[in-house]
């Protein structure tokens, strides 16, 4: 008898041992952990006949030894749940750990360590192994019976050598697997750095700055497979980062909205421009600091790169991730250096930038400026060099109509010839006219702008049904040469009026009113309904000697309009309007002087003789105020006798200022009669003069101005 | 009055010649003088030349040698008043490149019938034949 039970538990050991070789076999090439442990449970209760079998391993705390391979739905469940005991616990996996011992428990039902498990209630012995390596307990493994005394002290020594087999393989399979981990990082950083290295090749060789940016983003995207990137630059007033690139439709919305946010303010760009520092926020639904944008609905991690030239934050880079906690220290580095890599480029394509607009700007004002001022002489010399070929022009065409017996198509050659020199010598005079006006002095004063355009206007005869006024009410004063400011006007206006030549109801809409951007300025826009002007001529149209109109035209109204604007402080632009043709706006500077205080000549009776206008008013208003008589009229000029003071608007839309003067002459009031204009000219002046009115003057805008004409 | 004596006073040997031909052309009886001096000097001689008479109207250039022969932007104005010291009745038209108004009015006040700017000659006889008209 004795000797058949060592037969069986020869047997038996025998068995346990080829079963353990076999599970040391089965895990030692297994490199997945998880599959490890399962193969190990499946195989301890496979092999040795066991109702259930599970791995614990200590987590990272050492408090505790997780269930993290079960038998079965019973393993199953109780991984689901989180099965966790306290490592040097009473449970038996608690003691196996925290004692590095193996332990028994044959008759489990009355073992009083013994946890009680729902899950396992036919457990009637168990066995826990503690899982050893070198100094470190990494774990335990259960190892459960339906058989009460199922285990003796000498199985506890082949299991051990099993468990002990396991516990190598469980390390050697977190090795690798930390190993993996370790691999990915270093090709994660490897692409990272290669990104940034992309970024770096292709956007240094871009001078385009919208193309580099928009080119960025695709880079950060497409290299570092993120969701969102986006460019933010600092504007002029450098209290905003304005999104000048964004991905694809999220960023063009926003783009198109003109997102902005405040530097220095709650964003994570606002912050990172203004610290001139790198911010991550890994839960960005946890973070403060973060613009939670509706745009970007699942940004889940975001990080905030400022970008850098000197000692200057010029703007930020913003990176998104759809996952939580993207973005490690080494994202940082390597795409921090791709943002100072794109700094540099950024700030290469923004000096090109200046440079290009600060060349613009020479074409448009200094070409002309030179012309204008360092040539004039020889400007001059010229004019009147060609003065006298018109003159010879009309000598010839007397001649060429006396002679007789000439082939006519030889004469009709010989006339067009003649017009080709008369008009080449037109033209040379009215470069003349052209360069010498505009720089001349000017005499700034204050002014009703709407009233110097309207004059304008109508001295060019531009027929009233063409020209439509809309005027702010209460437009402040601006200070001008009022006569310079008439003559960038007429070229505008002789503008608009060439290119509606060619549509069948021209209109020219004049919008005046203070500027929106900026209430230090009047804006007049002059907006007709011609075909607009040709993208590709914005530019150019300001150069002096550019024209589009052929031959006929100097090309000198536009670049002479430049100078005048630029002599008063003020500004010149053009563009398409979206309704109807070309759009010139004309900056002005409102008069920021103080407006004296004086006192008017009184009991004097004046008549105005203007149209009903805001000038007349203005007049009316203050003369009357001092004490003085004042009637205006356009028609009525009987008994002009009884006026001590004659005042007539050199421009009036309703009647003949020749007309009126020669009748204040026949009236013998002429003495008494001045004429005032918005702005002066010689051919008005020496039209009027010899009519023997007292003098024509410049039209008084503010009381100190119209006592000074009354005086 | 196409029978006028017209002096034509200019330092721009083209301009005064072609000047001169339009207004010959027209019928005027033109002497030209190429400075102020020049011009006086002439003029003088024909208030006491008494076979053709004294001039009936001058035009002078504005810009040109003064009496001291320097290069003077108002030596047409000096000798203005110099011809109309002489004869207070003479309509004289200044001419002058510049578009400059306060020269313009200065040349009104001190008598000038009318003032005309350069390179637009077509109006010259317009202008010569109203202020005739207006003096007979």
């Amino acid at each position: 008898m004795q000797e058949q039970d060592n037969v069986k538990l020869a047997e038996r050991r025998a068995k346990l041992l080829q079963a353990a070789a076999k599970v040391g076999r089965g895990v030692t090439s297994i490199l997945d952990q998880d599959l490890l442990l399962d193969q190990t449970v499946d195989i301890i209760c496979d092999e040795f006949g066991f109702y259930y079998a599970g791995v614990f391993l200590i987590d990272e705390t050492g408090e505790w030894a997780v269930l993290r391979s079960g038998r079965g739905k019973s393993g199953e469940a109780m991984i689901a749940a989180g099965h966790k005991l306290k490592v040097d616990g009473h449970s038996m996996i608690g003691v196996a750990t925290g004692q590095r011992k193996a332990l028994i428990a044959l008759d489990v039902g009355e073992e009083p360590v013994h946890f009680k498990n729902p899950h396992l209630p036919d457990t009637r012995s168990e066995m826990a192994l503690p899982l050893i390596v070198g100094d470190d307990v990494i774990g335990a493994v259960t190892v459960q019976s339906t058989a009460e005394a199922a285990f003796t002290e000498d199985d506890i020594t082949v299991l051990q050598t099993m468990a002990d087999q396991l516990a190598v393989a469980i390390r050697n399979a977190h090795l690798h697997t930390e190993n993996q981990k370790l691999l990915a990082r270093a090709e994660r950083r490897a692409r990272l750095l290669e990104a940034a290295a992309q970024v770096g090749r292709d956007v240094t060789s871009i001078l385009e700055l919208d193309k580099l940016l928009h080119k960025t983003v695709d880079i950060i995207c497409d290299a570092y497979g993120f969701y969102y990137a986006g460019v933010f630059l600092v504007d002029e007033s450098r209290e905003w980062a304005v999104l000048r690139a964004g991905r694809g439709d999220a960023g063009a919305s926003m783009i198109a909205k003109g997102h902005k946010l405040a530097i220095g303010g709650h964003s994570m760009i606002g912050a990172s421009i203004e610290q001139r520092k790198a911010r991550i926020a890994l839960d960005v639904g946890e973070e403060p600091v973060h613009f939670k944008n509706p745009a970007l609905p699942f940004t889940r991690s975001e990080m905030a790169l400022p970008l850098i030239v000197g000692d200057r934050a010029i703007g930020a880079v913003t990176v998104q991730s759809i996952e939580e906690a993207a973005f490690s220290d080494e994202d940082v580095s390597s795409l921090q250096a791709m943002a100072d890599h794109l700094a540099v480029a950024i700030s290469n394509a923004q000096l090109l930038e200046e440079l290009e607009a600060a060349h613009a700007e020479l074409l448009r004002t200094k070409t002309f400026e030179a012309l204008a001022t360092s040539t004039l002489a020889a400007i001059h010399w010229i004019g009147n060099k060609a003065l006298p070929i018109s003159t010879s022009v009309d000598l010839l065409r007397d001649d060429l109509l006396s002679l007789s017996g000439v082939d006519p198509d030889l004469l009709a050659s010989m006339q067009e010839d003649l017009d080709t020199i008369d008009d080449s010598a037109s033209l040379i005079v009215s470069v003349q006219e052209h360069l010498i006006g505009p720089a001349r002095e000017e005499k700034p004063r204050p002014a009703m702008i709407d009233d110097v355009v309207r004059d304008v206007a109508v001295s060019m005869d531009i027929p009233p049904n063409i020209v439509t006024y809309d005027v702010a009410p209460d437009l402040p004063l601006i200070v001008a040469d009022t006569t310079q400011l008439a003559r960038a006007f007429g070229y505008v206006f002789k503008n608009a009026m060439e290119a509606t030549e060619d549509v069948e109801q021209p209109r020219i809409r004049v919008e005046i009113a203070p500027d929106e951007e900026n209430d230090q300025y009047v804006a007049v826009r002059v907006i007709d309904n011609g075909p607009g002007i040709p993208a590709e001529e914005m530019e150019k149209i300001w150069a002096a000697f550019y024209t589009s109109k052929g031959v006929s035209h100097a090309g000198l109204g536009l670049s002479a309009c430049v100078q005048i604007m630029k002599q008063t402080d003020g500004e010149i632009s053009a563009a398409d309007h979206p309704d109807d043709g070309a759009m010139f706006e004309l900056k002005v500077p409102v008069y920021d002087g103080r407006l004296k205080s004086v006192e008017l000549p009184s009991d004097r009776s004046i008549l105005l003789i203007d149209d009903d206008d805001r000038w007349s008013q203005f007049v009316t208003e203050v003369l009357t105020e001092a004490g003085n008589k004042v009637e205006r009229s356009i028609i009525e000029l009987s008994g002009v006798g009884r006026f001590d003071l004659i005042l007539v608007d050199n421009v009036l839309a309703l009647a003949d200022v020749k007309a009126a003067l020669k009748r204040l002459k026949s009236a013998g009031v002429n003495d008494r009669t001045f004429v005032v204009a918005s702005s002066l000219r010689v051919e008005r002046t020496m039209a009027l003069m010899p009519l023997g009115i007292r003098d024509i003057v410049l039209k008084p805008y503010t009381r100190a101005d119209l006592k000074a004409l009354l005086d | 009055m196409a029978d006028a004596r017209i002096l034509l006073v200019d330092d721009e040997r083209l301009v005064r010649r072609s000047m001169e031909k339009t207004l010959f052309r027209a019928g005027f009886d033109v002497d030209t003088a190429e400075d102020v001096s020049g011009g006086l000097a002439l003029f003088e001689e024909a208030l006491e030349d008494e076979e053709e008479g004294p001039f009936d109207i001058a035009i002078l250039d504005l810009n040109m040698p003064n009496f001291e022969g320097v290069e003077d932007a108002n030596a047409g104005l000096k000798l203005l008043s110099k011809l109309l010291e002489l004869d207070d009745d003479l309509p004289v038209v200044v001419l002058t490149a510049f578009d400059e108004v306060e020269r313009a009015k200065e040349a009104v006040k001190r008598g000038a019938r009318a003032y005309f700017v350069k390179g637009r000659e077509a109006e010259l006889l317009d202008i010569v034949n109203d202020i005739l008209d207006e003096s007979e």
